[in-house]
C-alpha cells in the first residue's frame, strides 16, 4: 500500500491492553451513573460570572502594542511556513512547514486555547494583514471605507465546517499531504479566499465564523477559564463559556468534522479499515484509476464515512431525546446540545494526538535553526534530537483513558445543565439525559476503542 | 433522592471502579526480568535461541543476558517476502534483526535511528537495546526514493 499522511510519524503508539480497556470502559458507565445520582436540579452553568484580571493587567494584554506584537508574530511564522514550504527541502521531516503545519500549529494550539483562552486570536496571521489593509485603506480613502455585507445567517459556521474538512483530507487524505511544497501552495490558496471572504464580510465578521482555524480553536477555547470580552482580558467559571454558544447553521457539522476525522485516523490503523480499504481501492483501480489516486479515493470514502457516522449518531440522540416529549423541533435540540461535544472533540484530539505533539513537537527546536534543511543552524540548535522515549507506552495509555473520561464527564456535566435549562419540567429533563447518555457512552467508547487498535 | 443517598451512591461507585481496577489490572511483577526474546510473527522466523527465562540457564552462556531470537527480512524484487513483517520485544531486550535483500539498499529503523547498507550477499544487520516503547517502521530508502511502498517491517516494543 502506497503510504498516505502522517509519513513523518515516527514513534506510533501501542494499542491501550485490553484490561485497561475494559476497566475504562466500566469507569465511563460508573461514572454515568454517579452523573445521575449527584446531578444538580438548577441550571449552573448558564451564567459566566466573567471579571477582569485585575490590577489592569486585563487592559495591558490587550493594548495596542501587544496586540501588533502579536499580530507581527504571526505573519511573520506565516511568511516562514510559505517560504521554507517553497524553497526549502521536500522531505517532509526536515522542513519546518510540515511539522509547524501539522504538529505545532494544529495540535499544540489545542492546549494553549483550552488553557489560555482564545490566543490564536492574538497570532492569527490573516486577521492582522486584514486589520493592517484596512487601517492603510482607511488612511487612504481619509474616512471610513463602506460597511461590509452582512454575514448570511444561514451560512453559520458551514464555511468552518468545509474548512476543517479540507484541512482533515490534506492531512489524512492526500497522499502527499505532508510534502512541504504542497502545504505552501495550500497556505496560499486558503489564505486567497479568506482575504476575499474578508473583503466581502469584515475581517472581524468572517473571522468569528467563517475563518476555519478561528472557528476550531475558539470553540476548544470556550473551555477556557480566560476569555478576552470587549477588548479585556478576564476570567470565568470553567466550563461556563460553552453554554454560550450559539447553534449557527453548520455547527453540528463542524463537530462531527472534527470528532470524525479523528474517528477516521484511528480507524485508519485499525483492520476494520486496514481489511477493506485494498478492496475498495482495487474497485477504483478497475474503473480506470492510478493506484494512488484509487486509494486517495478510498480514503476520503472512509473519511467522509466516518463524520457521517458521527454525525449520525448525534442525530439519533437528538431524535431519542426529542420523543420524550417537550415540544422541541428536532434542529433545536440538535442545537441546545452540541456544545457539549466540544470536550468529546477535545478528549479524542489529546488522546490520539498526544505523542505526537510531545514526540514531533520537539522537532520544531532543530527546525527552528535549519527550517529549509540545507544545514543552516540559526540558533545553534539544529543538532538537537527528538527524545523517543520522552513518555512510556503506560503512561501514554493512562493519559489517554484519562482523556477520554475526563472529556465524557465534561460532556455530561453541559448536557445535563442545558437539559434543566430548556426543559420546564424537571422530569421531561432528566428522560431526555437519558438519549445524551446514551450518545456520550456511545462517543466515549468509540475513542476507546480506536485507542485499542493496533496499527500493526 | 437524599443527600446521604446520593453520597452513597457516589462512595459505591468508586469503591466499584477500584476494584475493576484491582481486579483488571495484570500482575506486571510476573515477569520481571523474564527477558521475553524478540520473534517475528509469520512463519519464516529462523530459531537461534530458544526463549529462555531466568531461572533455566543454558548451558552456553550462563553469565550473558539471554540470547534472543533473530528477527530475519527478506527482500525480493523490491517487496518483503511474507508481506510486511512485525518484530516483537520487550523493553530492555537486545533485538537482532537481519535484512537480507538482492538488490542494494539502504534500510532504516525510525525512532531508533539505525540505518544499515544492504546488498546480494551483504545482509544488514541490526543489533541493539530496545530502550523506547512504542512501535516503530523500519523502511527501504531506495523505494522510497522510487516513490514505492518503503515499509518493510514494524517494530514493536512493549512495556516490559
Amino acid at each position: 500500500m502506497i503510504p498516505l499522511a502522517h509519513g513523518f510519524v515516527v514513534r506510533s503508539d501501542l494499542p491501550i491492553p485490553e484490561w485497561l480497556f475494559g476497566w475504562a470502559a466500566a469507569m465511563v458507565l460508573v461514572v454515568s451513573f454517579v452523573a445521575l445520582a449527584i446531578l444538580w436540579p438548577d441550571p449552573r452553568l448558564q451564567e459566566e460570572g466573567w471579571r477582569p484580571l485585575p490590577r489592569g493587567l486585563g487592559h495591558r494584554l490587550t493594548s495596542r502594542p501587544v496586540e501588533i506584537a502579536c499580530g507581527a508574530i504571526g505573519v511573520f511564522l506565516f511568511a516562514v511556513v510559505i517560504y521554507s514550504g517553497l524553497r526549502g527541502t521536500q522531505t517532509a521531516t526536515a522542513n519546518f512547514t510540515t511539522t509547524f503545519i501539522y504538529v505545532i500549529f494544529w495540535l499544540g494550539l489545542v492546549p494553549a486555547s483550552v488553557l489560555l483562552g482564545d490566543v490564536f486570536k492574538a497570532f492569527n496571521p490573516w486577521r492582522a494583514i486584514g486589520r493592517a489593509v484596512a487601517w492603510v485603506a482607511r488612511g487612504a480613502a481619509r474616512g471610513e471605507l463602506p460597511a461590509p455585507l452582512a454575514y448570511p445567517s444561514w451560512l453559520g459556521r458551514w464555511p468552518a465546517a468545509a474548512g476543517i474538512f479540507a484541512f482533515a483530507a490534506m492531512e489524512l487524505v492526500a497522499a502527499n499531504g505532508d510534502r512541504p511544497e504542497n502545504l505552501a501552495i495550500a497556505t496560499l490558496i486558503y489564505s486567497a479566499l479568506t482575504f476575499i471572504a474578508m473583503a466581502l464580510y469584515g475581517v472581524e465578521g468572517w473571522i468569528e465564523r467563517g475563518e476555519a482555524f478561528s472557528v476550531y480553536f475558539n470553540l476548544f477555547s470556550r473551555l477556557s477559564p480566560i476569555e478576552t470580552r470587549d477588548g479585556v482580558v478576564g476570567y470565568r467559571r470553567p466550563l461556563s463559556g460553552l453554554p454560550a454558544l450559539e447553534a449557527l447553521p453548520g455547527t453540528v457539522p463542524l463537530l462531527a468534522v472534527m470528532i470524525g476525522s479523528v474517528t477516521f485516523d484511528g480507524a485508519a490503523e485499525a483492520p476494520i479499515w486496514t481489511g477493506i480499504a485494498p478492496d475498495i481501492s482495487r474497485f477504483f483501480q478497475d474503473l480506470g484509476l492510478s493506484p494512488q489516486t484509487a486509494l486517495e479515493v478510498t480514503f476520503l470514502i472512509g473519511l467522509i464515512a466516518a463524520i457521517l457516522l458521527v454525525y449520525g449518531f448525534y442525530c439519533l440522540g437528538v431524535i431519542g431525546a426529542r420523543s420524550v416529549g417537550g415540544g422541541f423541533t428536532a434542529s433545536r435540540l440538535g442545537g441546545a446540545f452540541i456544545h457539549s461535544l466540544v470536550p468529546i472533540a477535545l478528549a479524542y484530539v489529546a488522546a490520539h494526538y498526544l505523542t505526537l505533539l510531545l514526540i514531533q513537537g520537539q522537532a520544531i527546536s532543530f527546525l527552528a535553526s535549519d527550517p529549509l534543511g540545507d544545514g543552516a543552524d540559526l540558533f545553534g540548535t539544529a543538532d538537537t534530537q527528538i527524545d523517543y522515549g520522552v513518555i512510556g507506552a503506560t503512561a501514554t495509555w493512562y493519559w489517554q483513558v484519562g482523556f477520554v473520561v475526563a472529556g465524557h464527564v465534561t460532556a455530561l456535566t453541559l448536557a445535563h445543565d442545558r437539559a434543566l435549562a430548556i426543559y420546564d419540567k424537571a422530569r421531561l429533563a432528566v428522560r431526555s439525559q437519558y438519549w445524551m447518555l446514551a450518545i456520550m457512552v456511545g462517543f466515549t467508547s468509540l475513542a476507546l476503542w480506536l485507542l485499542s487498535q493496533s496499527n500493526a | 433522592m437524599s443527600r446521604n443517598q446520593r453520597i452513597g451512591l457516589v462512595v459505591v461507585a468508586l469503591v466499584v471502579a477500584v476494584v475493576a481496577f484491582v481486579v483488571a489490572r495484570p500482575g506486571d511483577d510476573d515477569d520481571n526480568g523474564a527477558g521475553h526474546a524478540a520473534q517475528t510473527a509469520p512463519a519464516q522466523t529462523e530459531t537461534e535461541a530458544a526463549e529462555e527465562t531466568g531461572e533455566t540457564q543454558t548451558e552456553t552462556a550462563p553469565q550473558e543476558a539471554p540470547r534472543p531470537e533473530v528477527s530475519r527480512i527478506r527482500v525480493r524484487g523490491g517487496t518483503v517476502v511474507g508481506g510486511v513483517q512485525r518484530v516483537q520485544a520487550n523493553k530492555g531486550d537486545t533485538v537482532r534483526i537481519v535484512v537480507t535483500s538482492d538488490a542494494p539498499d539502504e534500510i532504516h529503523l525510525h525512532g531508533y535511528d539505525i540505518y544499515e547498507n544492504v546488498a546480494p550477499g551483504k545482509p544488514g544487520r541490526f543489533v541493539f537495546r530496545a530502550d523506547i516503547e512504542g512501535i516503530f517502521e523500519i523502511e527501504s530508502h531506495v523505494a522510497e526514493d522510487a516513490g514505492r511502498d518503503p515499509l518493510l517491517a514494524r517494530l514493536v516494543v512493549e512495556p516490559s
